[in-house]
């Protein structure tokens, strides 16, 4: 059977079919929660925040414009909860972004140096990253999704890539 | 380089650790309960004066978008703002005449004042509301730390651990804190703007302190389990030895005067008003929260799994050393927690469908509140654990 589209899925889901919108939680529900997780950095933020986004793209349903892609917008609602929880952490805890402790290269499987790199990355430019070629978005989704120009998008995507290749051969130097 | 770069970055995000299971079966029953109701087209008799009245409201809608270009008016139209939804508050609701309600739930603090100080969803390990809900003092990390009316950082004081339960003095000018340390959980009393920490005792339980009325004695209970209030005039402790103290599960002092209700296992009893007065005993249940109203004691009793007898809050008047049952209230569900700053009471109570927060007037008794017909201040998804909650 051929597998239904995220606007026939949304369009039934407004309609009241529950069903509809299990399978289009599920289809996003692993993504949502590992962008969670790589902006927070930590496994219990990274639940509430992608439940969060669910719950309020579930309850926006109705004013959702189905001409448009379904993935880029609930990713957009998850990273800027996650922002926002961190605002408010850095707010009220100290000046500087907590530390990513369930995001540590040593815990986790597949490629450390990649991690490690990645985590050394700015949230302004971890983000764009990982929404790029982690959930697949192009740099105008990315625009639209955290309210910057394409090109400030392109430009700290380039940047990113750099200190990423720079972080390589530097890990790379340390292995050999 | 940048091509193996895209490749690597794609196989590493999906070797990212996944949600687990029961996390995300949480989150779809959430994200199903949050679904707008359909809507049906039907079609009425009364469809003729519907469209007159559209048309009124269009002409009245022009005559308002001109005062709106006039300046009279603040008007908006189109699609209503998106609803604010979150994970588990789906209400948040200052009470008449409250300054303030916080409520800790899942490890987050939901707070609104009246003066416009809202947090939705912060981590924390506990809070508390200070005296006409102007600050509010949470545990954030490995810290504590006191929140401004503006949503700014008034203070951070590190602390050697996680701050397990806060309570600000009725004068405002101190906070009694348990943190957890090496080996157990330790009182201090900080000042009220972050300076003079004080480590009061070693070795206590993570009981909720309570405050005497002047502000000048603070109640905990000790790691054995015994009521101790320490008074910051003489520096001394005194250990509320009765036997029926043991055990202590929660503390209130009176809102005036020097009256302690202390709540066990299955009682309670009052100290400090004379000779200590055995309130009772509610075996099997369990007494979940203890609290006054003016003079009166309100206690909070939850069945163990063996009694039949529902929830049930019940009211004693003291008088010459009795304690005078007034009466009970049997709220719909479960009780997860209680406080009550003198005047008046804030519940939470919970059942299959959901949990909701009620609070009474500050003239009203409980039994003529009639909690189940009050407006829920707060309603939380089912499941949900609330840690605290107050109104302040």
């Amino acid at each position: 059977m051929r597998e239904r589209t995220d606007r026939d899925l949304v369009r039934r889901t407004r309609r009241g079919d529950r069903d509809a919108a299990a399978v289009l939680f599920r289809r996003y529900w692993q993504s949502a929660w590992r962008t969670a997780f790589v902006i927070t950095g930590r496994r219990a933020l990274a639940d509430d925040v992608a439940a969060d986004a669910f719950e309020r793209a579930f309850a926006a349903l109705d004013r959702f414009d189905d001409r448009r892609p379904f993935a880029p917008w609930l990713h957009r609602i998850v990273a800027n909860r996650a922002l926002d929880l961190l605002r408010s952490e850095r707010r009220l805890a100290d000046d500087e972004p907590p530390e990513p402790v369930d995001l540590q290269p040593d815990r986790d499987s597949g490629d450390r140096g990649l991690l490690a790199a990645v985590v050394e990355l700015s949230l302004e430019r971890r983000i764009p990253v990982i929404l790029r070629y982690g959930v697949g978005m192009t740099p105008k989704q990315i625009a639209a999704t955290l309210d910057l120009p394409v090109g400030t998008v392109n430009s700290r995507l380039a940047r990113a890539l750099e200190q990423l290749r720079d972080s390589f051969e530097a890990h790379d130097a340390r292995r050999d | 380089m940048h091509d193996e770069i895209d490749v690597r970055i794609a196989r590493l995000f999906s070797e990212l650790p996944e949600a687990g299971a029961e996390v995300g079966e949480r989150a779809l029953a959430r994200a199903l309960d949050a679904l707008p109701t359909p809507q049906t087209r039907r079609r009425s008799p009364l469809r003729t004066v519907a469209v007159l009245s559209a048309a009124a409201a269009f002409v009245l809608a022009l005559a308002a978008g001109a005062l709106a270009a006039a300046g009279a008016l603040h008007v908006s139209f189109g699609a209503s703002s998106p609803r604010q939804t979150t994970a588990t508050v789906s209400q948040l609701t200052v009470p008449a005449g409250a300054r303030g309600i916080a409520a800790v739930v899942d490890g987050r603090l939901w707070l609104t004042t009246s003066s416009g100080l809202r947090l939705e969803g912060l981590p924390v390990t506990a809070a508390a509301l200070s005296p006409h809900a102007q600050y509010v003092a949470a545990g954030i990390g490995d810290a504590l730390v006191a929140i401004a009316p503006d949503g700014r950082r008034a203070w951070s004081h590190p602390t050697a651990g996680p701050v397990a339960a806060i309570s600000w003095a009725p004068d405002g000018l101190r906070i009694a804190y348990i943190v957890a340390g090496r080996g157990g959980f330790r009182l201090h009393i900080i000042e009220g703007d972050g300076a003079h920490d004080e480590l009061i005792d070693r070795a206590v339980r993570t009981v909720q302190p309570s405050w005497r009325a002047d502000s000048l004695a603070v109640a905990y209970v000790a790691a054995g389990g015994t009521p101790v209030v320490y008074d910051l005039g003489h520096r001394s402790r005194q250990v509320v030895t009765s036997p029926s103290a043991r055990e202590a599960t929660q503390l209130a002092f009176a809102p005036r005067g020097r009256a302690l209700a202390v709540a066990t296992q299955h009682g309670f009893l009052v100290t400090g008003a004379g000779a200590p007065t055995n309130g009772g005993t509610f075996a099997p249940s369990v007494v979940a929260g203890v609290g006054w109203l003016d003079d009166q004691i309100v206690l909070a009793v939850d069945p163990a799994s063996a009694s039949d007898q529902g929830p049930f809050i019940q009211l004693f008047r003291l008088d010459h050393g009795e304690a005078i049952p007034m009466g009970q209230l049997i709220p719909p569900a479960t009780i997860q927690a209680l406080d009550t700053d003198g005047r008046r009471l804030t519940v939470t109570v919970s059942n299959r469908s959901g949990i909701r927060v009620f609070a009474s007037s500050p003239a009203a008794t409980v039994r003529k509140a009639q909690l189940p017909r009050l407006p829920a201040l707060l309603q939380l998804a089912p499941g949900t654990r609330v840690g605290s909650v107050a109104v302040r």
